[in-house]
C-alpha cells in the first residue's frame, strides 16, 4: 500500500487560496476518487475539494481555520491496491565528475540548462508557460504577454523574421477579453503604510483575508482605474407601490416574494437599451468599447460573510416573476455561504438596494469591468402641494454612478430620467415587454 | 521566541542579497542570513578577487612585453612583485565591494543575521554563531546557498601546499612553480594570471583539450596559442594521481596518456569544478528534492517542491554564474509578492577571463544545428583589422556572429580578444531583443573602438564587411544570401 499525498487542486479561475470551513473526512475514513473530503471558503465561494485517488484517510495535514494555497499537500491516503507514486522526472543523466570539463565549466553550452529547470517539482503549473527560446520577442514583450496571461509560444509574430510584438500581445489578448479581466489585472502599486497602533489588549489583529481581501483587492482596483461620478434623484412611486401590491399576492400564490428590485430590474433593462454605454465594459488592454447584447443583471447581497454579488443571467429574457423568484433564490443561497462561482461571474451591470437597511442615497462603487452601478433606497412618505392641496406620495431615491470615461454627465441625467419616467410609470413597462 | 519576517533568504551572494533588497523594495520583512561573507564567493574569493589579480598580471605582463615597443625604457631587470602589497590591494577591493553590499542591505531594512543556517523544519530556520542560537520563522525562504569547490580524490584541500581556488587566490608569496588540476575556465583563469606573474605553470588536464565544452572551439583555439607563447605548459589527457610533499613543496604524479611523470611544484592548485551546497542546512530534511547532480529541483519560478521554498543560483542549476543567480534573485523576490514572473531570458552571457578574454552570449555553430538551424550564416571579424585594438597592441581575436540563415536572426555571438568581456553585452541584448544580423551592421558604432568589430561582424555574416576583403558584391548573383539589404 502506498501512501500519496492529495494536493489541493485549482478550484476556480484566479483563486490561489482558501480557509478550511471543516473536514468532510477523518483518518480512517475509507473515501472513493473524487469524493469531497474538506470544505473551503475562498475569496468567492466556499467549494467542496475533492480527492483524485480513493483509498483510506491517513493524516489531515491542516486544521480548520487554516488557510490553504493551491498546490499544498492537503491530506495524505493509502492507496488501495495502487503503484507506488510516480517517480519524479528525472532530469539528464551526467553526475559531476570530478574531471574537468567540470560542471562550473559548462559556459557556452549552458545556455540552455536555465531553462528547463526540471519542471514538475511542485506539481505547480505556471501560468502562462514560460517563453522557449524560439520565441522571437524582446524581454519587455514576453513580459507584457505574462502580465496579460497571454501565452506567447506559438504565436504567430507580424514583425520582421515573425517577430512577436507588443501589438500582437495586445491584439491577442484583446480577442478573449474582457471574461478574463480580473483575474489577469495587475494589482496596482499603492502605497502599504503600516497602522501603528496602542498594541495590546486594546486591539485586535486579524489577517486580511478570504472573502474580505477579495473585496479588498476589487474595490481597490475599480477606484483606481475608473473615475467614479454620481447622480442622484428622486422618483413618486405611488403607483410602483399599488401595482407592487396588487402583484405580491399573486406571488405568494405561486410561491415567489415579489420585492420592489425586478420592477427596477425591468424599468433598468428598458432603459439600458436605449443608452447601450450602460451595459459595456471597457478593455483597457486592447484599447476597445465593449459593447454587451446581453443583460446580466448583479445585484449586491450583504452576508454574513461580506458583500456578494449574485447574477441573474439573461434578466431580459425573463418574466418578472422569474427574475422575482431568481433574486429571492439567490440571495438565500448567498446568505448561506452556498453560492456557486459561476453565479457571481460575468455580470454586466449591478444594483445595489441599501434601502432595504437604511440611508438617503449613497455613492456606490462600480464593480470593474462594469461601467456603471445602479442605487435605489428606502421608498418614504412626502407631502406634496397638488392643485392647492396638500397631499402624500410615495418618494424612492435612485442613484447612477458611472465610469466617466465611458459616460458622461449629461447622458447619465439623461438615464436617470428614462429611468424614472418608467418607474413612475410602472404601465409604461408593459411597452418594453418583450 | 523566533524572529517572524515575510522572507528569509539564506546566503548572501550574489543571488541572495540582490533577492533581499528586491524583497525589501517590495515591501515585504526581509532578513538575509550569511555564515561567512557579505556578496558571497563572489564578491570574496571568486569573480572580484579574481579579476582584481587578473588585471595585475595583464598590467605586468604588458609592461615587460608591450611597453618597451611603445617607447617606455624600463631599468635593467625584472619588475619586482610585492605580493603582500598586491593581497593588500586585493583585499581592499573585496572589502570595499563587500561594505557595498552591507551598507545597500541596511538601507534597504533588510536584517542581517550573521550564522550558519540549518532548517528546523519548513517553516523554521535556526541561526548558530559564535553568541549563540537562535530561530526565525518565514512565510517564504530563498536559498541561495551557492556551491564550492570540488575535491578529488588523494588532494585534499589543506589550502597551504594543495589549493582550492580560494586558497590560490590569498597566497602570501609568489610561488615558482604551481601545478594546476583541470583546464576548465577557473584553473586557465589562475593559470595564466600566475604566469603573467612569472610563475612557471604546468596545466593537468583530463580532457582532449583545455576549455572543452566551455566555450566556441575557435575562440579557445587563440587562448590555447596564447598560453604557449605565454609558456604555460598544458598536459591533456593527463591525470593526477597523487600527491606528496617534497622539501617545502610537493610532488604530483600525473598519468599523461598512460605514462607516469613527476612534476615537483611549489604548491598544488585543484580546480576541476563545483559542486551546490544542497547537501548542507538541513535541505534534504524538510523535504526538498535535489537531482542526480546536487541541484535543488526548481521550476521556472525557482520554486523548489516546498511550495513556500524558492532555490536560486548556484544551488539550483546551471550555469553556475554570479549573474544568473541576481537574475533570478530579483524573478523569486517579484514572484513571492505576487506578480508573474517566470525565468525565460534566451541567454546567460558568459565571461572566461583568460589571455585573451573569452566571451560569449547564444549557440556555438554546433548547438544552433542541434536546435534545428540547418543553414546558418557565420561572420567572422578580426581584431586585427580594428584601429582600436592596434592601437592598444591587442590585436589577437575576433568577433564571430551566428545568425539562421533564412531569418537573419542572430543566434549566437562569440568573442575573442580585448575586453571581449566588456562588448559581450551588446550581443546578449541582440539576442533578447530578438535582432537580426541587420539590426546590428545598420547601428552606428562609434569610431574608433573595440565595439566596431560587432558591426563589421554582422556585415561580415551578410557578406560584406568594410574591413576585411570578401568576395566582390559585383561577382554574386542577384538576391544571393547576404546581398538582402532588409528582406
Amino acid at each position: 500500500m502506498a501512501t500519496k499525498n492529495v494536493q489541493l487542486p485549482e478550484i476556480g479561475e484566479g483563486v490561489t487560496e482558501g480557509e478550511l470551513v471543516n473536514w468532510l473526512v477523518k483518518p480512517g475514513d475509507k473515501i472513493e476518487p473524487d469524493q469531497a473530503i474538506a470544505e473551503l471558503m475562498t475569496d468567492k465561494a466556499t467549494v467542496e475539494v475533492p480527492s483524485p485517488i480513493g483509498g483510506i484517510v491517513k493524516e489531515l495535514k491542516f486544521k480548520e481555520g487554516d488557510v490553504i494555497t493551491v498546490g499544498s499537500v492537503v491530506v495524505t491516503v493509502d492507496a488501495v491496491g495502487a503503484g507506488a507514486e510516480a517517480p519524479a522526472p528525472s532530469s539528464h543523466a551526467a553526475p559531476a565528475a570530478a574531471k574537468s570539463p567540470a560542471p562550473g565549466a559548462k559556459l557556452a553550452s549552458a545556455q540552455a540548462a536555465a531553462q528547463p529547470a526540471s519542471a514538475g517539482a511542485n506539481g505547480m503549473e505556471i501560468h502562462p508557460p514560460p517563453a522557449s527560446s524560439k520565441v522571437l520577442a524582446t524581454p519587455a514583450t514576453r513580459r507584457l504577454a505574462r502580465e496579460m496571461g497571454v501565452d506567447i509560444n506559438g504565436m504567430a509574430g507580424t514583425g520582421m523574421a515573425g517577430r512577436v510584438t507588443r501589438d500582437d500581445v495586445l491584439s491577442a489578448r484583446g480577442a478573449g477579453a474582457v471574461s478574463g479581466g480580473p483575474a489577469a489585472y495587475q494589482a496596482p502599486s499603492v502605497p502599504r503604510p503600516a497602522f501603528t497602533g496602542q498594541g495590546g489588549a486594546l486591539e485586535e489583529r486579524v489577517p486580511l483575508k478570504g472573502i474580505r481581501k477579495k473585496i479588498a483587492e476589487n474595490l481597490q482596483m475599480a477606484k483606481h482605474i475608473i473615475p467614479h461620478f454620481t447622480l442622484m434623484d428622486e422618483a413618486d412611486v405611488t403607483q410602483l407601490v399599488n401595482m407592487r401590491e396588487e402583484l405580491k399576492a399573486a406571488g405568494e400564490k405561486a410561491g415567489v416574494k415579489v420585492t420592489y428590485m425586478p420592477f427596477v430590474f425591468k424599468a433598468l433593462i428598458a432603459t439600458v437599451r436605449e443608452f447601450p454605454m450602460f451595459n459595456a465594459s471597457i478593455d483597457d488592454a486592447a484599447g476597445e468599447i465593449v459593447y454587451k447584447k446581453y443583460f446580466n443583471i448583479g445585484f449586491a447581497a450583504d452576508t454574513p460573510q461580506g458583500l456578494l454579488v449574485p447574477i441573474v443571467k439573461g434578466a431580459d429574457q425573463k418574466s418578472l416573476l422569474q427574475v422575482a423568484r431568481e433574486i429571492s433564490e439567490l440571495a438565500g443561497k448567498a446568505r448561506d455561504g452556498k453560492l456557486a462561482l459561476d453565479e457571481m461571474k460575468g455580470a454586466t451591470f449591478t444594483v445595489t438596494n441599501i434601502g432595504s437597511v437604511g440611508g438617503t442615497y449613497a455613492t456606490p462603487v462600480i464593480n470593474h469591468p462594469e461601467v456603471a452601478i445602479f442605487g435605489m433606497y428606502k421608498i418614504q412618505d412626502k407631502p406634496v402641494l397638488k392643485n392647492g392641496q396638500i397631499g402624500f406620495i410615495k418618494t424612492m431615491n435612485f442613484t447612477v454612478t458611472a465610469d466617466h470615461r465611458l459616460i458622461d454627465g449629461a447622458v447619465a441625467a439623461r438615464f436617470l430620467k428614462a429611468f424614472i419616467h418608467r418607474i413612475e410609470n410602472p404601465g409604461v413597462l408593459m411597452l418594453d415587454m418583450m | 521566541m523566533a524572529q517572524k519576517f515575510d522572507v528569509v533568504v539564506v546566503g548572501a551572494g550574489p543571488g541572495g542579497y540582490v533577492a533581499a533588497i528586491r524583497c525589501a523594495q517590495l515591501g515585504l520583512s526581509t532578513a538575509v542570513v550569511e555564515r561567512e561573507w557579505m556578496g558571497g564567493v563572489c564578491l570574496n574569493v571568486g569573480c572580484i578577487p579574481s579579476k582584481a589579480l587578473i588585471t595585475a598580471g595583464h598590467f605586468l605582463d604588458r609592461l615587460r612585453n608591450d611597453a618597451p615597443e611603445m617607447g617606455f625604457k624600463l631599468p635593467k631587470g625584472e619588475v619586482a612583485v610585492d605580493m603582500a602589497q598586491m593581497q593588500k590591494w586585493k583585499r581592499g577591493v573585496c572589502d570595499r565591494m563587500a561594505g557595498g553590499v552591507e551598507q545597500l542591505l541596511k538601507g534597504n531594512g533588510v536584517t542581517v543575521l550573521r550564522g550558519e543556517a540549518t532548517f528546523k523544519t519548513a517553516q523554521e530556520l535556526g541561526v548558530k554563531s559564535s553568541s549563540g542560537e537562535e530561530s526565525v520563522t518565514a512565510k517564504n525562504f530563498i536559498i541561495a546557498t551557492g556551491s564550492r569547490p570540488i575535491e578529488i580524490p588523494g588532494f585534499a584541500f589543506d589550502e597551504k601546499l594543495v589549493l582550492s581556488s580560494t586558497g590560490a587566490l590569498a597566497l602570501a608569496d609568489l610561488p615558482k612553480k604551481l601545478v594546476v588540476i583541470g583546464g576548465g575556465y577557473i584553473g586557465l583563469e589562475l593559470g595564466s594570471m600566475y604566469a603573467h606573474l612569472g610563475v612557471e605553470v604546468t596545466v593537468v588536464e583530463a580532457g582532449k583539450g583545455v576549455l572543452q565544452g566551455a566555450a566556441d572551439p575557435d575562440c579557445v583555439q587563440v587562448v590555447a596559442r596564447k598560453l604557449k607563447k605565454t609558456g604555460v605548459e598544458v598536459l591533456t589527457e593527463a591525470k593526477a594521481k597523487s600527491w606528496k610533499k617534497s622539501g617545502s613543496g610537493v610532488e604530483v604524479v600525473v598519468d599523461v596518456k598512460g605514462a607516469a611523470r613527476a612534476i615537483k611544484a611549489d604548491k598544488v592548485v585543484v580546480t576541476v569544478g563545483r559542486k551546490p551546497n544542497s547537501d548542507q542546512a538541513n535541505l534534504k530534511g524538510i523535504g526538498l528534492q535535489v537531482d542526480e547532480r546536487g541541484f535543488v529541483k526548481t521550476d521556472a519560478r525557482r520554486r523548489t517542491s516546498v511550495p513556500h521554498i524558492f532555490a536560486i543560483g548556484d544551488v539550483a542549476c546551471q550555469p553556475m554564474l554570479a549573474h544568473k543567480a541576481s537574475h533570478e534573485g530579483v524573478l523569486v523576490a517579484e514572484v513571492i509578492a505576487g506578480k508573474n514572473r517566470a525565468y525565460d531570458a534566451k541567454t546567460v552571457p558568459a565571461v572566461i577571463f583568460v589571455d585573451p578574454e573569452i566571451a560569449s552570449a547564444g549557440m556555438t555553430e554546433e548547438e544552433a544545428k542541434a536546435a534545428g538551424h540547418t543553414d546558418l550564416k557565420v561572420g567572422k571579424f578580426p581584431f586585427a583589422a580594428n584601429g582600436r585594438a592596434v592601437s592598444m597592441m591587442e590585436t589577437d581575436g575576433f568577433v564571430k556572429m551566428i545568425a539562421d540563415a533564412k531569418t537573419d536572426v542572430v543566434l549566437g555571438i562569440h568573442i575573442v580578444g580585448p575586453e571581449a568581456s566588456n562588448l559581450i553585452s551588446e550581443a546578449a541584448l541582440a539576442i533578447e531583443m530578438g535582432a537580426r544580423l541587420q539590426d546590428i551592421a545598420l547601428t552606428i558604432h562609434p569610431h574608433p573602438t573595440l565595439g566596431e568589430t560587432m558591426m563589421e561582424a554582422a556585415e561580415a555574416a551578410l557578406g560584406h564587411a568594410i574591413h576585411v576583403i570578401q568576395k566582390p558584391l559585383a561577382a554574386r548573383k542577384e538576391g544571393a544570401p547576404g546581398l538582402r539589404a532588409d528582406a
